[in-house]
């Protein structure tokens, strides 16, 4: 019998504070590889948060998170992190893309700069994942002449070429327009379609049910409730998830 | 005109000494423009790093030197580097010279005042870099000093070309105090010119207008690289 392939992101437990505010009070969570996980919650209860601390933006306090085979907490240098941003690539609510930069070099820079790879093989890269999102003529643009909408398949872009195996969302639709975050969910449904890993946080509660294999619900900072996303929003168990699903829905 | 008498323009003599002071002035005002700036890199990014020890140290100096006028540090330099000790004795001349030159000094005093208003305009400029792209960066595998270097930096630099062009502008109009140590920049001949001719006034009127033209040239030359770096559809530059 094959051995049960263990889940590419664990986290055990995980506490955080900033100062006296305990924002993560021990949140656990399996994604298994190639599954899309949603994260839906209120304001403040932690979601993006647990985001940053998969991919070592913040540090835990305690517990443990294992993304493939790296050990998230044990990693304290920037060196350290390298690898782990290099499997695990995230993408803002406000793009963050770098003003300064043209499109392309956007999306050539970490690649070449953090991986230290071949440029020739990163811009053939680039050019093909632009393509596909439909940004093949705004290469030499620079990221104020785009849309929004624009904006963030070019941070999704970015993201992609470092040739993640995660693939971390952060409400990246809420600062969009509603006509463009259609275009933007379209490339994130591709993305889950052709397997990729993708742990999103979000408020598009009807692309949450579309897309998700398992959606997590948080509050305070801690799991409320999870469950695969028919169960748990047409059939939510917790009375908080119940009145958060009542007034989102 | 005007009963002015200008006809002291067209003597040779005054005319050599006019550009000689000139290309003195332009001289101090480039290098201590160049080394302002670099003063302000260095020590924006020390402080942006909290590098131990230089950081409180650099917060001591930029302190010290903003708020003491840069005529006073001048005489600092000039009068006492030498008297505690930074002279040496000329092996032709048997004289005792200072180490620092008046040239030296007042580039000194200019690098000292303006160089720690740099470094506040510049971390003022990295203040004001987005949290967003300093994120995006980050989480890239970008480490802190790759984010100052690629980032924070480049758009501090760009945000803060009208502040810095103010400070290199007084750079210009300061070292005017360089004639004040007999170092013979466009002030110092001018002062001269006008003990020959006793025309005080149209000499005046003259150095001014020198002044003005520097300042002027030198605005345009900041408006120009403000164009050439300005970021297509990023507020940062008018």
């Amino acid at each position: 019998m094959a051995e049960p392939i263990p889940p590419i992101v664990q986290l055990t437990d995980v506490r955080k504070a900033f100062g006296s505010v305990e924002v993560l009070k021990g949140i656990s969570m399996e994604v298994d590889a190639g599954n899309v996980v949603c994260i839906i919650g209120p304001s403040g209860s932690g979601k993006s948060t647990v985001l940053r601390c998969i991919n070592g933006l913040v540090s835990i306090n305690s517990g443990s998170i294992r993304v493939d085979t790296h050990q998230v907490e044990t990693l304290r240098t920037e060196k350290m992190l390298v690898p782990l941003r290099h499997d695990v690539s995230m993408v803002f609510q406000q793009y963050n893309l770098f003003p300064h930069k043209t499109v392309l070099e956007n999306v050539l820079m970490a690649p070449i700069q953090v991986l230290k790879r071949n440029p020739d093989e990163v811009r053939s890269l680039a050019e093909s994942l632009l393509a596909k999102v439909q940004l093949a003529d705004r290469g030499d643009a620079y990221p104020g002449q785009l849309s929004g909408g624009q904006q963030q398949r070019v941070a999704i872009v970015r993201a992609l070429a470092m040739e993640p195996k995660v693939m971390l969302f952060d409400e990246v639709t809420a600062a969009l327009d509603p006509e463009m975050v259609k275009e933007v969910l379209g490339v994130i449904r591709d993305l889950a379609n052709e397997g990729m890993t993708c742990i999103l946080v979000t408020h598009e509660m009807r692309f949450a049910e579309e897309i998700a294999d398992r959606v997590y619900f948080t509050d305070g900072g801690i799991i409320v409730e999870h469950a695969p996303p028919k169960q748990l929003f047409h059939n939510p168990e917790d009375p908080r998830l119940r009145a958060f699903l009542d007034k989102v829905l | 005109m005007f009963g002015f008498d200008f006809s002291w323009l067209g003597d040779p003599l005054y005319q050599s000494w006019f550009m000689k002071g000139l290309a003195t002035t332009l001289l101090l005002s480039v290098v201590a423009g160049i080394l302002s700036i670099l003063i302000g890199i260095v020590g924006a990014a020390i402080l942006h790093f909290r590098t131990p020890f230089l950081a409180p140290f650099t917060v001591i100096l930029i302190d010290l030197f903003r708020n003491t006028p840069p005529l006073v540090q001048l005489f600092f330099f000039y009068f006492m580097l030498s008297d505690v000790g930074f002279s040496f004795t000329d092996p032709l001349t048997g004289a005792s010279m200072p180490v620092f030159s008046g040239f030296t000094c007042v580039v000194l005093s200019l690098c000292t005042f303006n160089g720690a208003i740099a470094i506040e305009i510049i971390r003022s400029g990295i203040s004001s870099v987005p949290s967003q792209t300093v994120e995006g960066a980050r989480s890239l595998g970008y480490t802190r000093r790759q984010v100052f270097l690629t980032m924070e930096l480049p758009l501090a630099l760009r945000m803060t070309v009208p502040l810095m062009t103010n400070n290199i502008v007084s750079i210009i109009k300061t070292s005017a105090q360089a004639s004040l140590v007999a170092v013979t920049d466009i002030t110092y001949y001018a002062t001269q010119a006008m003990l020959e001719t006793f025309l005080n006034i149209e000499v005046m009127m003259v150095l001014w207008l020198i002044y003005v033209a520097i300042a002027t040239i030198v605005s345009l030359g900041a408006r120009a690289i403000s164009r050439a770096v300005r970021i297509p559809g990023y507020g940062l530059v008018s």
